[in-house]
């Protein structure tokens, strides 16, 4: 019984992450969306620009090697109605970057949300503002 | 006495008819000088803002070394012999951007509607592209608005009258785009003044400033362009009126500029 | 024990509610809030200016497609959509070619409609493009008038009142722009015809509809689709009202999609980096 209740539990759990992908097209197979990647660095470029709006960011690894990762987001009209404008990340700031990475992993991701220092989220894609399609 | 107003009555008629002839060059008929409504060709004016540019700042020079013109005209930008290897941006269908798409032509049409909510539109027939110049009394975005808008290609243009002229300004300009086709850059720091009047019925002025202190030591005043309204039969094309058509079909797609439209201009 | 059971299929009852109406989201919150009051303000049905926006994703007419003649079937080969089990397709506006119609009017965008005495003008934000809908009474190009213009992305439009619906038919069309997301053709004979009406202050209802006969066996009838109006807020950025600014600027630039986007975020997440 407890089985079949963590069962049930980790199958709402699953779906509940994986959501997001049924309302989106097209993006899914080049991200892997069953995977999450949190990102803790500096911005190094905001690309606010169409076909979606890409952020890059250095990224120290646990081996001290930094990597420039890029994680995309909606397009520059979306972002906008959402209140999101090319400042509204700036570079040198340090952010958390939460992304579905790359499947074939390279240092490249779909936005799951970014984290501020304060900790102020934005961006998220989970409440459906930023949807990438 | 009566051969003498005999003699005069032709007299008059010849005078009157060289005074017809005097004006005829002119349009006839009334016209309000602030309607610019109606489609308009380009007949007249340099294909640049003007043929010779102000100094330009250090910064200036540098951008522009990096453009390759199909056509030059000054020893910074130096066209190619073979004018396929030029870097503009519009052969490969970028897009021409503002004031660009205005001087760079010899011949090319665009509309002027208004809308009920104070805007001038200019319908452009290359690149199919809408021009918004708000008229509804508000000011140019600047400062952090400005710098949170960001460029556009076309920029943000918002006019009002002084007289029977029509001042426009555009700020926010995508510095990508070239000034003109000879590489002259601009700035996002660039901001243009157009001066529009009606002259006649049939024909449109436009003289033009860029400020760009960034790129140019002094602002560039422009030639007149002039502009010459079309009638409606000029402007049918197989029984279709209007810029928007299987004839009037300007939008660059990359698919036809690939191999189809190297040589650009 | 199996008030726990219950306990558990309530909670996964419930997250699934929430996903289901999360998926029908798009615009975050407002898919879980209550239903608006019916919007009784009183409007002209005959004046749909304004800023509008799809309140439909998909980019389709909505309704399966008839069977394909075999020009059809000829005209939709090598085309690779966007689908969840393959890899970017090659939708032609990927590299910046026109959407067209209907594919423009279909997408999910702000789009401005203005009443003009003589047409209605549709201007996109999305391409920062437009298209007129004439009402001076003209008729669609045909015959050797049709086959002297030529294609174009956007076609020749013309425009009527039936009561209070806007019908709009539009022919010449390049071939080349795909009718909708998942490559569907469409001919340069083809003749839409988009029904707009006006159903309440706030919402247009629009249905387009295809009658293909060198490519499809049948006309195609789409789903009506509501638009609804697109608030202040959602067309004013910094201070500045406008379908068009560099907040929104959509035009599809190659030196941002094939230079920038395509080779710096799109080929390495999908094929790897180099």
């Amino acid at each position: 019984m407890k089985k079949l209740l963590t069962s049930f539990l980790l199958i709402a759990a699953l779906v509940v992450v994986a959501a997001p992908l049924f309302a989106h097209h097209g993006r899914g197979a080049t991200y892997d969306m069953k995977k999450e990647v949190m990102l803790k660095g500096t911005i190094t470029e905001v690309a606010w620009r169409n076909p979606h709006v890409a952020i890059y960011m250095d990224v120290k690894g646990p081996d001290g090697k930094v990597t420039n990762w890029a994680f995309e987001n909606s397009n520059v009209s979306t972002l906008a109605r959402q209140g999101y404008n090319r400042n509204t990340l700036k570079i040198g700031e340090e952010i958390t970057a939460v992304v579905n990475p790359s499947a074939q992993g390279a240092p490249r991701g779909i936005v799951v949300k970014v984290i501020l220092p304060d900790g102020k989220e934005i961006m998220s894609r989970g409440s459906g503002a930023n949807p990438v399609d | 006495m009566r051969n003498r107003s005999l003699f005069l009555i032709p007299l008059l008629f010849v005078l009157l008819s060289l005074a017809a002839y005097a004006q005829a060059p002119a349009a006839q008929g009334k016209f309000d000088p602030h309607d610019f409504s109606g489609i308009w060709l380009r007949r007249g004016g340099d294909r640049g803002i003007s043929p010779k540019a102000p100094p330009m700042t250090p910064a200036g020079e540098a951008r522009m070394k990096l453009n390759i013109p199909a056509r030059s005209r000054s020893p910074l930008a130096k066209a190619p012999d073979d004018p396929s290897t030029s870097n503009d941006p519009a052969f490969s269908c970028n897009p021409k951007g503002f004031p660009r798409i205005l001087i760079d032509t010899a011949h090319d049409y665009h509309e002027v509607v208004y809308t009920k909510d104070g805007r001038m539109l200019q319908l452009w027939q290359e690149e199919r592209r809408p021009r918004e110049i708000w008229l509804d009394g508000r000011k140019v975005p600047s400062g952090e608005n400005l710098d949170n808008l960001g460029p556009a290609w076309y920029g943000h243009s918002v006019g009002h009258w002084e007289g029977d002229t029509l001042i426009v300004e555009t700020v926010g300009l995508d510095d990508r785009a070239w000034v003109d086709l000879f590489g002259f850059p601009k700035s996002t720091e660039a901001r243009v003044v157009e001066r529009y009047k009606r002259v006649d019925a049939d024909t449109m002025t436009v003289q033009l400033t860029l400020y760009d202190s960034k790129y140019y030591t002094a602002p560039w005043e422009s030639d007149v362009k002039t502009w010459k309204k079309q009638p409606r039969d000029k402007v049918t094309f197989f029984g279709w009126y209007g810029l928007f058509s299987g004839a009037g079909e300007l939008i660059c797609a990359p698919m036809n500029a690939n191999g189809v439209n190297k040589h650009g201009g | 024990m199996r008030s726990r059971l219950i306990l558990a299929l309530a909670v996964v009852g419930i997250l699934l509610m929430a996903v289901a109406a999360q998926a029908q989201g798009g615009r975050g919150n407002r898919a879980n809030a209550p239903a608006a009051p019916p919007d009784n303000r009183p409007f002209d049905a005959k004046d749909l200016s304004g800023y509008w926006i799809s309140t439909v994703g998909g980019h389709a007419l909505g309704t399966k497609a008839p069977p394909l003649t075999p020009a059809g079937i000829a005209a939709m080969k090598g085309r690779v959509p966007d689908t969840q089990n393959k890899l970017p397709g090659n939708a032609p506006w990927y590299q910046c070619n026109p959407m067209g119609f209907p594919r423009l009017v279909l997408d999910n965008e702000p789009i401005e409609l203005v009443m003009l005495n003589d047409r209605v003008l549709q201007l996109f934000q999305w391409e920062w493009t437009l298209r007129e809908l004439w009402l001076d009474g003209r008729q669609l190009p045909s015959g050797d008038n049709l086959e002297n213009l030529g294609p174009s992305w956007y076609g020749e439009s013309v425009a009527r009142w039936e009561g209070n619906t806007l019908v709009v038919q539009t022919t010449g069309l390049d071939e080349r722009a795909w009718l909708d997301n998942n490559g569907d053709p469409k001919s340069f004979y083809a003749v839409f015809e988009e029904r707009y009406q006006r159903t309440s202050f706030d919402t247009i209802e629009l249905q387009i509809s295809v009658t293909d006969p060198k490519f499809y066996t049948a006309p195609w009838v789409g789903a009506k689709r509501v638009y609804r109006r697109l608030p202040l807020s959602e067309v004013t950025f910094s201070g500045y009202k406008s379908l068009y600014s560099g907040n929104t600027d959509a035009i599809c630039a190659p030196i941002n999609e094939a230079e920038d986007y395509n080779k710096r975020i799109r080929d390495p997440a999908a094929f790897g980096a180099k």
